[in-house]
């Protein structure tokens, strides 16, 4: 472990330091998902998932970061672009829905979600 | 080259040949754009009819019916005014607008010499290598317009979409099979992100259409909530992928992968970081595509979304949302494993404009932008490798992914297979049978790419192979979630116990359940037989001790699955009516539709030629 970290600290900003926060905003949202019962925080977790896979993306399109050889180049850019797009989209009818399911249980905990199971 | 040039090429590229292989699709836009001005703007049909009149006039010319594409529009306008005109005053049939534009969709999807040979359906990468055309998008794109049509009948019938609310239904199906059409065709990460995403997020909707009630906005909100998790993780995972491979294309990807040369990286024990990160983001891929697939461990939204939507609903997600992930599955597992072996063309987009000329383009050397030499480089390299059997640079890759998938379909088989025995409910019932042969299905694509390295005709037979199962499927699942749909109608209950008897009283219909009970079994001499027959021969062909375990896990999963399918058919068949239900009508109409639905099952049971023919030629063009 020590090495690593040692050598992100000590090296120059590069794709790895970038790697380092979508990484660490992918498990905190998985976490999220895993362990919030409130609909919304589910959500709020799937958005920093998204997130965390756009600042990914964001790094390896960077012509800054990486040689060319390396780099998705606008690829990169422009998938971000449509995953924000794409997660407005999506958080839009999710929201529709948690408020869909509020009206027929008059509340947004996941947990009371167990109407259907076997 | 400049970049005045680069635009040139771009827009000729997408006018002259990308866009008149994506017909279909725009056909469904426009249908759905004007679904949705119908109904914010009431007059705002005419205008568009009036539009469409004056574009066809002049666009036909002097030769009003000269091609059967042109009867085709012409009768499809007819239809429209003749809808506009009987409902002067008020919204005109959405029912007539959904049917007319998937209708025309399908129409434009066929391709030439349907029973025949079919031509014009070579590989082709178009949008810049973002899609792909080939045969087995158009067996793809054609499956699913037509069951989209089917579909928006079986909706009307039942009820579920109405004159007021129909337009919002309609529209939501029709984008969900848009996204399905693109799930079957894409060739690069984003392509397949979106597509997954197209299709999900209507379907999330869908699922709880039904207002008001408890158990539909639980399933709404369940699948939702799922949907986006797996979407989410496939997305990091995609964006893993790209990162090192430094590409989202998949054909380049499997170049790349070819370049790195995988079995060397293993020997020499270095760079295991590099080879886990291209494992995680395999699995992480594999989420996201095993949650559409409804596959174990991401099966758990299934039946408690097909519990707690309506019928009409589960038969759309069981077939069409089922079919596309196969196809999406067949797409990324085929294309990533196995370029530049079987592919003695460049795997690069080789047309005008090819993938990363933007990126290229504007890359900080500069250099790069005058000539494709970075392109040609990767191009160069696939068709110089080495093509003995053991060694390629791909093997490795083909088997993880076929590894993964074997575990993967033979425990969703069995666990499908077994939880569906205790379940008292239909469309849970079912639910389970689904998730069951979604294994049935991905043991077809884990025999295709154990085959794809040096057998490529092999690989093609398993393919054709998951076509022929999906061909049939689709009969069966549709027919049987119908038959719910009206059942509930009409008895207002979907637990098993309640279908006692019904021969008795609805005989088309209890006689039609059973044979798609026993066809989805597989017993001769149904349609369903030669589905499972396929596949087991697809595993046979493929050997190895892998696919022979597969074999036999399908086999014992056969025997398993009889009995509760055949628990359904003594119910419906041999069990006595209760005396407590009442007077049972299912109507003509409803009969008449269940009857012509189920009838492909028996009729490809004796005779399955048209549809391996038609499963023969979608996957002619795979792996060319």
């Amino acid at each position: 472990m020590m090495p690593l970290f040692a050598n992100i600290l000590t090296e120059p900003v590069g794709v790895a330091h970038y790697l380092v926060v979508g990484a660490v905003l992918f498990v905190c949202g998985a976490l999220c998902m895993a362990t919030k019962r409130n609909a919304i925080g589910v959500l709020l977790g799937i958005e920093l998932v998204l997130n965390g896979a756009n600042l990914n993306f964001i790094a390896f399109g960077s012509r800054y970061l990486r040689d060319s050889q390396g780099t998705i180049g606008l690829d990169g850019q422009l998938m971000s672009l449509f995953v924000i797009v794409l997660a407005a989209a999506e958080a839009a009818v999710a929201l529709a829905i948690a408020l869909n399911f509020y009206n027929s249980f008059s509340s947004i905990d996941v947990d009371q979600a167990d109407q259907l199971q076997g | 080259m400049n970049f005045s040039t680069l635009v040139d090429n771009l827009i000729s590229d997408t006018v002259e040949v990308s866009l008149p292989l994506f017909v279909p699709e725009l056909i469904v836009c426009a249908t759905i754009v004007v679904l949705l001005t119908v109904r914010v703007f009431r007059l705002a049909e005419g205008l568009l009819l009036a539009l469409a009149l004056a574009a066809l006039l002049i666009a036909s010319g002097n030769d009003w019916l000269a091609t059967p594409d042109q009867i085709a529009l012409w009768i499809a306008l007819a239809v429209l005014v003749v809808n506009r005109l009987v409902n002067t005053g008020r919204y005109s049939d959405p029912f007539v607008l959904a049917l007319v534009g998937s209708l025309l969709a399908w129409w434009f999807a066929v391709p030439d010499g349907l029973l025949g040979n079919w031509t014009g359906v070579e590989r082709q990468e178009i949008f810049t290598g973002m899609l792909v055309y080939d045969s087995f998008t158009v067996f793809f794109r054609m499956f699913l317009l037509a069951f989209a049509a089917w579909f928006v009948v079986l909706v009307r019938m039942t009820g579920l979409a109405d004159r007021e609310d129909g337009q919002d239904f309609y529209t939501l199906l029709l984008g969900a099979t848009l996204g399905m059409c693109l799930m079957a065709s894409a060739n690069h990460l984003m392509t397949i992100f979106l597509a997954v995403e197209m299709a999900s997020v209507p379907s999330y909707v869908m699922s709880g259409i039904l207002k008001g009630r408890r158990r539909a906005s639980e399933a709404a909100l369940k699948y939702a909530v799922y949907g986006a998790g797996a979407a989410g993780v496939m997305l990091y995972g995609i964006s893993l992928l790209a990162g090192l491979l430094g590409t989202a294309h998949l054909p380049t990807i499997a170049a790349r992968l070819a370049e790195m040369d995988i079995p060397s990286l293993i020997a020499s024990g270095e760079s295991g970081g590099t080879l886990m990160v291209l494992a995680l983001s395999a699995l992480m891929i594999m989420v996201g595509l095993a949650f559409k697939l409804s596959a174990v461990p991401f099966h758990f939204w299934c039946p408690d979304v097909f519990e707690g939507a309506s019928a009409e609903v589960d038969a759309f997600l069981s077939v069409a949302s089922k079919a596309a992930a196969m196809a999406l599955l067949v797409r990324v597992a085929l294309g990533v494993s196995t370029a530049g072996e079987v592919n003695p063309e460049p795997p690069v987009a080789h047309r005008a404009v090819p993938a990363q000329a933007v990126s290229l383009l504007l890359s900080p050397d500069g250099e790069a932008a005058s000539d494709f030499g970075e392109l040609s480089r990767v191009a160069a390299a696939a068709p110089t490798l080495p093509t003995n059997a053991k060694s390629t640079p791909l093997s490795p890759v083909r088997s993880f992914i076929v590894q993964l998938l074997a575990v993967v379909a033979a425990v969703t088989c069995t666990f499908g297979n077994l939880t569906a025995y205790g379940q008292t409910n239909i469309k849970r019932l079912l639910a389970y049978s689904t998730i069951a042969h979604a294994g049935y299905m991905m043991m077809a694509v884990a025999a295709a790419v154990q085959l794809a390295g040096d057998n490529p005709d092999g690989a093609r037979t398993a393919v054709a192979a998951l076509v022929f199962y999906l061909g049939v499927y689709v009969f069966m699942n549709l027919g049987a979630f119908a038959i719910v749909a009206f059942l509930r109608n009409a008895i207002g209950s979907e637990e098993i116990a309640d279908y006692s008897g019904l021969i008795r009283s609805a005989p088309v219909t209890s006689v039609m359940l059973t044979i798609i009970m026993i066809s989805l079994l597989g017993l001769p001499p149904l349609a369903g037989f030669f589905g499972k027959l396929l596949v087991f021969y697809a595993l046979v062909a493929a050997s190895g001790p892998w696919m022979i375990a597969l074999l036999v896990i399908a086999g014992i999963n056969t025997v398993i699955s009889l009995i509760y399918y055949l628990r359904v058919a003594k119910t419906v068949c041999i069990d006595p009516e209760p005396a407590a239900r009442g007077p049972l009508s299912i109507g003509g109409l409803p009969a008449a539709y269940v009857f012509i639905v189920a009838l492909p099952v028996v009729i490809y049971g004796i005779y399955p030629v048209p549809v391996q023919h038609i499963a023969e030629q979608a996957s002619k063009y795979l792996l060319m």
